[in-house]
């Protein structure tokens, strides 16, 4: 194996991905289905309107939307004086305002409405914090919180808000080898470069070049999908490792597809009978609760991965997946790719 | 003074079979092919001939028998072999969303050549000015030229050509042939499959038969044509009133009618009619060449 065939066959097969339309279309639609996902359950979001009153750079109003992140949408309003303020609270225009002292901060005054939602209750907590911060001190020590999560709460409910974007990061992975690399693979094939380049390069470093193209590509969309919809990560190493283990099994398997379909227009009318049953199977992960449905789901390495990349992800580790799910994920993998060299070596390609 | 060793063949094959099932592609061929040969292996569609190319290309295993090219055999010692040879193929497989310059690039880095290799074969093959062009963007004979470009990159001793003009214009066509001819006389060996017979006539030192899998005949296009006595030697005669007339040489009274017709001023043209190759593949096998097996 030349790792300077392999790279030259990866920049190449990255190249061509970026010019077929039909390979971007397919890499950019789980993540804009992530994104707009998100950006409606944003919208469902209560907005918590907020009047501040301060006469300095703002520094409070800064650390306050960064204190709120993505749990909850403020809508922040700067106000001229405490006064004005009040009037606002007191017409319920606003659901609570921030009056900081002109000097000496930390030091502020707060107004709640009479009727103040929840969250505007609960920001409250969040105002000394915001002011220590910005006078660039300590905020005052906090005991650790842990959600305690009720008994009867499904994997699904656990996993809450986080789900459409693991959703999405499912669909990504699944887009990628199930169809990105077969396609590239099958084209080659088709079109006879794949011959060209056996007279440069071994079937293996060709092979190689394409899963490793399809790992490239798996990883940083992934990595896009993460800051794209602001998945927050409960386990960022577990994430990441099941994540790869996931794409580096799946390309295995959309290698083969490449290799046994005839071609490319065989990969787009079956892309349906392909992709469906992995979207039945994750969405089985969350609702399946019988024995045999449940050890069925077991000894496969994607519903082992989506249990894993769950666990990451929510600190309740809703399926609590441990070394059974990595020995199935490896014997998978490794099975699939003796396979593949195989069929490689008997197709004579 | 002592002799020289003799160079070992190029290309030898020995009792090469290939099956694809029940189907025998190549049946026991054997051939061996000098260095610095241009030497075609003739026969219709389907008859084994990019079979035996992609075995030699280490493409494909042989059922049994031997392939060795340039004294290793393949596909087994093929990375001995791999920078020394080289193919132009039947399909223009080129990376067509890639511009010409890509794609040679991309061979150049797969052979560890140096960059300035491309430049030199775009020159050579009159595509220099295309460089930058998205191959999808190019014409047949453009396509076949880079190809023939991306087959002189490493140049190889062994070039192997899979039907390479069909498809093409006539002047591309002589384009390719004469690049063919100059790569031979620089030493490289071609081993060229075709089934235009003209071509194969033109280029060819010796050229194999091939149908049903099986060699029927080899040996140079002149004694293939003499020894078969395939098809009589005539003359085509157009007559001072616009009559056309065949006159078999071989038949005394056709040959004095000749005679006659010269002797009275009445010939305006006269073309001999010699045996072709395609007369000879007949002859050999009951079918012409355009037949498909």
């Amino acid at each position: 194996m030349s790792p300077r065939r392999i790279l030259a066959i990866l920049v190449k097969d990255v190249r061509e991905a970026w010019r077929d339309g039909r390979i971007l279309v397919l890499l950019l639609l789980p993540i804009g289905v992530g994104v707009v996902s998100t950006l409606l359950n944003e919208e469902k979001l209560p907005t918590t309107r907020v009047a501040v009153v301060d006469q300095r750079d703002g520094a409070v109003t800064r650390e306050l939307r960064r204190l709120a992140g993505t749990s909850a949408k403020l809508e922040l309003e700067r106000v001229g004086d405490a006064a004005a303020a009040r009037r606002l609270v007191a017409d319920e225009e606003v659901d609570l305002a921030v009056v900081v002292a002109p000097s000496g901060a930390p030091r502020a005054e707060i107004l709640v409405g009479a009727d103040a939602s929840p969250a505007a209750r609960s920001l409250v907590e969040l105002v000394p914090i915001a002011l220590a911060r910005a006078a660039g001190q300590e905020p005052p020590a906090r005991p650790p919180v842990h959600v305690v999560a009720p008994a009867d709460q499904s994997p699904g409910e656990l996993i809450g808000a986080n789900f459409d974007s693991l959703f999405t990061v499912l669909l990504f992975v699944i887009f990628v080898a199930l169809m990105v690399v077969p396609m590239q693979t099958a084209e080659e094939i088709e079109s006879g470069t794949f011959g060209a380049l056996r007279l440069a390069a071994t079937g293996p470093e060709i092979l190689g070049a394409k899963a490793l193209a399809g790992y490239l590509y798996g990883a940083a969309g992934v990595g896009l999908t993460v800051v794209l919809t602001g998945l927050e990560l409960h386990d960022p190493l577990l994430f990441c490792t099941a994540v790869l283990a996931l794409i580096v099994t799946l390309v295995g398997f959309g290698l083969l597809l490449g290799l046994l379909l005839p071609n490319t227009s065989a990969i787009n009318t079956y892309a349906g009978f392909l992709i469906a049953p992995f979207v039945l199977l994750a969405g089985a992960v969350f609702t399946f609760d019988s024995a045999i449905g449940g050890a069925i789901l077991d000894v496969l390495p994607f519903t082992q991965s989506v249990k894993l990349i769950a666990d990451s992800i929510s600190p309740q580790e809703p399926f609590g997946a441990g070394p059974l799910a990595w020995l199935v994920i490896v014997v998978w993998a490794l099975a699939g790719y003796v396979i593949l060299a195989r069929i490689a070596s008997r197709r004579e390609l | 003074m002592r002799d020289m060793p003799a160079l070992p063949p190029a290309v030898a094959v020995e009792d090469l079979t290939k099956r694809y099932g029940d189907v025998r592609a190549l049946d026991a061929v054997s051939l061996a092919v000098e260095p610095g040969e241009i030497f075609g292996l003739l026969g219709p569609n389907g008859a084994g001939k990019s079979t035996m190319i992609r075995i030699l290309t280490g493409r494909a295993k042989p059922t049994s028998g031997h392939a060795r090219v340039l004294g290793h055999e393949v596909p087994r010692e093929l990375e001995a072999v791999r920078a020394q040879i080289n193919l132009v193929a039947e399909t223009p497989n080129l990376y067509v969303r890639s511009s010409a310059r890509e794609n040679l690039e991309l061979f150049c880095k797969l052979y560890g050549l140096p960059g300035r290799r491309v430049a030199e074969v775009l020159e050579q093959v009159r595509l220099a000015d295309a460089a930058g062009r998205k191959v999808k963007t190019f014409s047949t004979g453009m396509r076949q030229r880079l190809l023939l470009a991306r087959a002189l990159l490493n140049q190889p001793r062994v070039l192997f050509l899979d039907e390479p003009t069909r498809g093409l214009d006539p002047q591309s066509a002589r384009e390719l042939r004469d690049a063919v001819t100059s790569l031979a006389a620089g030493g490289a060996t071609i081993f060229l499959t075709t089934h235009d017979m003209t071509e194969a006539d033109e280029l060819c030192r010796r050229v194999a038969f091939l149908a049903d899998g099986r060699i029927v005949a080899l040996d140079t296009p002149r004694e293939l044509k003499l020894s078969l006595r395939a098809g009589a030697p005539a003359a085509d005669v157009v007559l001072d009133d616009g009559a056309e007339e065949r006159l078999a040489l071989d038949e005394p009274g056709e040959a004095a009618r000749l005679h006659e017709l010269i002797g009275a001023q009445r010939v305006r043209s006269i073309h001999s009619r010699e045996p072709t190759l395609a007369d000879v593949f007949i002859a050999l096998t009951g079918r012409s060449l355009e037949d498909g097996q």
